[in-house]
């Protein structure tokens, strides 16, 4: 089938619309609500205006791209006159509810609506609609991602996200015209299924979803002469972080990161790598013992927003999710006590700040069983981006700072194992290499394990682990969809794995949804930044955890051995049930559809 | 005021302004006497705007339709979001002096783009007869008109809506589900009537008859599935409880039947905090959908907990095995204190075939009704009930096809159906049939009884003869005729009449003072169900005779509102949205419209079912319930052709009302 878009003869598939059809020809159409990458296209702000004619019918027709399918011989202009003025209008009407206090988004300078604002010429705004919002009260609550419908477009990213990539469906949509929005069903993450990994955030155009920002609370604790602070980097951190200061895409900047932190006057720069580390000699230990009892399968812990989909979702599974905490937590809590007792330092007048590119770490740190006496071991955890903010605040440039490097003899030195930690496939590979080690009592050949390195949201693989173990059965999901899909095969019995990684967001923690975020693409980004942490692996002089100095002292001098009664006060948790959920309210129900329209 | 003035009607002007118009047919019929002793003015609706009254102030009824636009976007496209509120505020600050006569351009500007940007039929068509006004009748827009004494009564409707008897406001709970709010989706069912769940399941779906989406690509929205999703989230979860009506007046009804009529009079009435007992022939609540349904359909527990579970919670009480006629008369209700009744007991009687040796004593004959109450409490309460060999079952009705699968199900060896015409005149749903033949009954098309064949006071057998059609009549319409000389005899050990059900005669005495009509079908006022005595109304089948589920479930409500108006104000009047409803189904004004836009094709989704050769071995209920993803996919086939009906009035439609300027 044919069809012109600007006079120039196309051929189309059935069932293409007229944008499919531009996009496949490099025709530039504006959009704002779709997004390709998540196969997402609502039609609700209507800004993709083309004009079409049919044959050599006389009138013209103006109809939206993403929605209205290509047609034999149809005539598209994507530019007339008339075009250019009603998709300007469009964008006028966009813009007049929307929340145009630009300075206090949490996405200034940096969302999707103003550039596309531009590209259709917007000149003026004539008529301003603020009923919809202007009595919103802020949101204070202490939930790590936080909703603002007036900077809100309708444009459900965030709920198509939840629903088709995640499979969690936490969110829905909620009011009428001006106050239209989405809301966590139930109305809190305690009564929705959400799990805050922050997908939403990652998918949203605008500043509407955004991390709870604490750069506040972190700027207090520097500026507190009483106050000791200790920060803690993600595996993931330092290869997201540099496109927000111009570099190049998986750019490592550690080092850029452990100078800055020096120069706003962080008192301890620590790596969570460096638990990672602890964190396999902790899972190794506990898996051999698994192994040993046949006791399979077991999940792996550290991925925040897994143990809250567990605990939600699936709390029948939880007896196979090891004990282990993560390496965040691991980290804050050894800080606290050994750190502290090393440095004599006193724990109470100690602040860990966690640098994350998770938003469910928030929630993780507040876990009331991550802390001692009421107290929790990590203080504040900040996603990628509030350090972005935060180091603004402080007016540095990432770019043009001199690396530096750790200087902490405890608790910075990391192997390439705690490395990987951040990439899909990481925790299992670091794993087996310790793992080879303390069943044959020699290193594994060859490190880089490939048949973990694939990048599929579900893959399965078999490792030999020599000695009485063999080959054991191994699962590795990113994402939650493939992951449900694999919860279940392991409840119906189908499946019989012996060790399963997850990370709830796809691509891991390279794309977590504290990452920085992306325009019109979903996780762009991730095979660069993959890349970069295979290649920090190569770099590292130990690429086994039981090989990190740090951690063998730190076993020597204190914690003894995995798995040793200290390590399980410090470094292993427990998990509950978490039941959501609220009665059907037939009475809200018909509030609502009574305060909608007129009586019918 | 009764001739037209001026308007645009599906794109033609009409100008008698200067000229006096001639005799005219009507372009909606109707609107002159739209309510008594109360001029219509004009009317505004999708396809054009009609003005009768040269003083109507325009400007001010397109603000108030506007207003209603408005109120009813749904706000996820920007154009009706925005351009609603944006062209109500213009006209509003035009009608007052505050703007200039430029933001007329301003106006037909937003109209055209709202009208062909909007994502759905609202934003599609609130703007149109604006449009068309400013650009024939612009010097019509008086500046500073102020606000005469007008009012607008805007009625807010769709094809599925107004085809629906209940008139449920569809595409929006089709937008509780898309936006992931089942239950607010099962409120917007559930604020008409409370057997969501059945209607689910057994509904003949007159609304996806009208669907628009057929029009479009050759399938309509999955409707029905739609409703049972979102009310078996909450009643199968046991999520669904009632409270009793804050409110609580001293008045008390007495409900006749618990049917579906019945039950949703009292679950209206609970509501509304009037006292309502329950009286019913049978010992469970559901009528009909219990007693003529088979559970393989409508399982007992889900009819169950929307009626009976559903009104004992809201305070409403139940009197099981009471027969009206029999254990009681309609003066012994109001005698016990009763301060209105309704009457709901349904067509029990099942019709006869009219055919030679036929008697409903004979051993081997059952009517449908009859057949299926059998097995209803064989399978409930395991009453003994046996069924063996081979059965006849003769009609083509939806009753028909419940006797044959039933049939198949208690273990005969073989079922045949005759049906007179041919298969595609069969009124039952066309499902039942395809159901009907993978459990394997035998269909005998454009085949009739002419006598039963009796042995020793017992049936063995069916006479039959074949049919043909005959050429069309004048309407188009083929007949069919017997064949001469084709009489043949079926053997059987059971036959059953379904060909239809009838009400019973001796329910109601002649003295009672309830006027009937000759097939003894109560007669009502259709508008407010009141009987020809005071304090009785009537609603189902007992006055429609035999028909569907949704019209008993419509009656019910309606009855329920003109009950309490009766009890609370002194009489039950017509409201505005049921004259707005009696003119668009006299109107047809949804049907030749055509489709605005062609929307993206999606298949429609599939109802998973039990497999033939499994469900015929036991009542288990055929139908399965979609997932969840296959739910927010069909929802989003819905186009939301929401159109607005506005009825420009010298007074206010509404009693008590001062000043309506917009419905609600």
């Amino acid at each position: 089938m044919k069809a012109y878009i600007n006079g120039k003869e196309l051929a189309f598939e059935p069932n293409e619309t007229i944008l499919d059809v531009a996009r496949k020809n490099g025709v530039y159409i504006p959009t704002l609500c779709e997004l390709h990458d998540i196969d997402h296209a609502p039609g609700t702000c209507r800004v993709c205006l083309v004009e079409v004619q049919q044959g050599d019918s006389t009138e013209p027709q103006y109809v939206t791209a993403c929605d209205t399918p290509m047609a034999d011989g149809l005539k598209v202009q994507t530019r007339t006159p008339q075009v250019m003025e009603m998709r300007r209008l469009q964008m006028e009407m966009t813009m007049a509810d929307h929340h145009q206090d630009c300075a206090s988004c949490p996405r200034v300078g940096n969302c999707e609506l103003l550039p596309v604002a531009n590209s259709v010429g917007l000149k003026q705004v004539r008529f301003h609609y603020t009923q919809g919002w202007e009595d919103l009260e802020p949101d204070h609550g202490k939930q790590p991602i936080v909703y603002d419908r007036s900077r809100c477009i309708r444009c459900q990213r965030c709920v198509a996200v939840c629903r088709k990539v995640q499979n969690v469906d936490a969110l829905e949509m909620t009011g009428w015209g001006s106050t239209a929005g989405v809301r966590l069903k139930g109305g809190s993450v305690d009564a929705s299924p959400c799990i805050t990994c922050g997908q939403c955030v990652m998918v949203c155009p605008t500043g509407a979803l955004a991390e709870r920002d604490q750069t506040d609370e972190v700027l207090n604790f520097l500026a507190d002469p009483e106050i000791t602070t200790v920060f803690q980097m993600a595996p993931a951190v330092r290869v997201g972080f540099g496109e927000e200061f111009g570099m190049p895409t998986g750019t490592n900047v550690e080092g850029q990161i452990i100078a800055a932190l020096r120069k706003i006057g962080a008192d301890i720069i620590l790596d969570t790598n460096f638990a990672a580390d602890v964190v396999i000699m902790e899972e190794g230990t506990e898996l051999l013992g698994h192994l040993k009892e046949k006791k399979r399968p077991t999940f792996t812990s550290c991925c925040p927003a897994w143990i809250n989909f567990a605990e939600k979702h699936y709390p029948e599974i939880l007896p196979m999710l090891s004990s282990t905490r993560s390496p965040q937590a691991v980290l804050g809590s050894l800080a606290k006590t050994y750190l502290a007792e090393k440095r004599n330092i006193d724990p109470k007048k100690m602040r860990v700040v966690s640098i994350m590119p998770c938003t469910a770490k928030k929630e993780e740190a507040a876990r009331p069983v991550l802390g001692k006496n009421g107290v929790p071991d990590v203080d504040v955890v900040l996603t990628v981006r509030e350090f972005a903010r935060l180091l603004r605040r402080e007016g540095i440039d990432l770019k043009e700072i001199q690396p530096s490097a750790y200087d902490d003899p405890h608790m910075s030195e990391y192997t390439g194992a705690g490395a990987i930690f951040g990439t899909t496939g990481g925790v299992m590979e670091a794993a087996a290499r310790t793992l080879y080690y303390v069943i044959n009592g020699k290193e594994l050949e060859h490190v880089e394990i490939s048949q973990l390195r694939g990048f599929d949201n579900v893959r399965t693989a078999n490792i030999n682990l020599g000695g009485e173990f063999g080959e054991i059965k191994v699962a590795l999901c990113h994402g939650l969809k493939g992951t449900r899909d694999i919860v279940e095969a392991v409840k119906a019995g189908k499946v019989d794995f012996d060790f399963i990684e997850v990370m709830a967001c796809p691509g891991g923690c390279v794309d977590g949804g504290g990452t920085l975020r992306s325009k019109k693409a979903y996780i762009p980004l991730a095979m660069k930044r993959r890349e970069t942490l295979f290649n920090v692996d190569r770099q590292t002089k130990a690429r086994q955890s039981h090989n990190n100095t740090q951690v063998q002292k730190l076993y020597a001098d204190y914690l003894e051995a995995p798995y040793s009664h200290k390590s399980h006060d410090l470094l292993h948790t427990e998990y509950c049930s978490r039941p959501f959920g609220v009665p059907a309210d037939m009475e809200q129900a018909w509030h609502e559809l009574h305060e909608q329209g007129g009586d019918k | 005021m009764a001739n037209l003035i001026y308007g645009v009607w599906d794109g033609k002007v009409h100008d008698y302004r200067q000229t006096q118009a001639g005799e005219q047919e009507a372009l909606v019929a109707g609107l002159e006497g739209f309510a008594p002793d109360n001029a219509t003015k004009a009317f505004i609706a999708d396809r054009g705007f009609l003005i009768f009254d040269r003083d109507t102030n325009l400007v001010e009824a397109f603000s108030q339709y506007m207003a209603q636009a408005a109120k009813e976007s749904c706000g996820r496209c920007t154009p009706c979001r925005v351009g609603t509120q944006r062209m109500r505020d213009l006209l509003a600050a035009y009608a007052n002096g505050t703007a200039r006569e430029a933001c007329l351009n301003d106006l037909a500007v937003l109209a055209e783009q709202t009208t062909s940007s909007s994502l759905c039929g609202l934003g599609q068509s609130c703007a149109k007869s604006l449009g068309d006004a400013l650009k024939h009748f612009r010097d019509e827009f008086k500046a500073g008109a102020g606000t005469a004494e007008q009012h607008s009564f805007v009625y807010t409707t769709a094809p599925c809506v107004e085809a629906c008897p209940s008139k449920i406001d569809v595409p929006k709970y089709i937008d509780g589900v898309k936006g992931g709010k089942f239950d607010y989706a099962l409120g917007v069912v559930m604020d008409k009537y409370s057997m969501a769940a059945s209607c689910g399941r057994v509904c003949v779906r007159l609304c996806e008859a009208a669907c628009r989406r057929t029009q479009a690509e050759g399938s309509a929205v999955g409707i029905r599935m739609l409703k049972r999703y979102a009310a078996d989230q909450a009643l199968l979860n046991n999520r669904l409880h009632l409270k009793k009506s804050l409110v609580q007046h001293k008045q008390r009804v007495a409900v006749i039947g618990a049917g579906p009529a019945g039950i949703t009079c009292a679950y209206k009435l609970l509501q509304a905090g009037i006292q309502v007992d329950v009286y019913d022939m049978h010992k469970a609540s559901g009528g009909m959908a219990s007693v003529g349904i088979p559970s393989y359909r409508l399982p007992k527990d889900v009819l169950k907990a929307e009626t009976e579970d559903l009104i004992r919670e809201q305070g409403g009480n139940f009197f099981y095995e009471q027969k009206l006629g029999r254990d009681f008369t309609v003066d012994d209700l109001f005698a016990k204190g009763y301060d209105a009744v309704f009457l709901g007991y349904g067509a029990h009687k099942g019709s006869l075939l009219g055919v030679k040796n036929e008697d409903p004593s004979l051993d081997g004959y059952d009517s449908g009704v009859d057949f299926l109450l059998k097995v209803h409490k064989h399978v409930e309460y395991g009453e003994p009930f046996e069924v063996k060999g081979d059965v006849v079952v003769v009609g083509g009705g939806n009753v028909a096809m419940d006797c044959v699968r039933s049939a198949k199900r208690m273990g005969a060896k073989s079922v045949h159906l005759i049906y007179r015409r041919t298969i595609d005149d069969m009124p039952a749903d066309h499902e039942e049939i395809v159901a009907s033949e993978h459990e394997g009954i035998i269909f005998h098309c454009l085949t009739n009884p002419s006598s039963l064949v009796v042995e020793n006071g017992k049936v063995v057998g069916v006479e039959l003869l074949e049919m043909r059609q005959t050429e069309k009549d004048a309407k188009g319409r083929r007949n069919v005729e017997a064949v001469p000389g084709s009489e043949h005899v079926l053997k059987c050990d059971l036959v059953i009449a379904a060909i239809g059900q009838v009400v019973e005669q001796d329910t109601l005495k002649a003295e009672e003072g309830i006027e009937r009509d000759r097939w003894h079908c109560i007669t009502v006022n259709p508008d407010t169900l009141e009987t020809s005595r005071k304090g009785v109304f009537a609603g189902g089948d007992c006055v429609l005779g035999p028909l569907t589920l949704v019209n008993a479930l419509d009656h019910g409500e309606r009855a329920a509102y003109a009950i309490r108006d009766y009890l609370l104000d002194g009489s039950a009047h017509i409201t505005p949205q049921r004259r707005m409803q009696n003119l668009l189904a006299k109107n047809k004004l949804f049907s030749g419209e055509c489709l605005q836009t062609q929307p993206v094709r999606k298949e429609r989704a599939r109802v998973p079912e039990l497999d033939a050769i499994e469900r015929i071995k036991t009542f288990d209920e055929v139908d399965g319930v979609i997932s969840k993803e296959v739910a927010y996919e069909e929802a989003t086939r819905c186009l939301r052709c929401y159109r607005l009906y506005s009825v420009v009035t010298e007074k206010s439609l509404k009693p008590g009302q001062k000043t309506s300027t917009i419905a609600g």
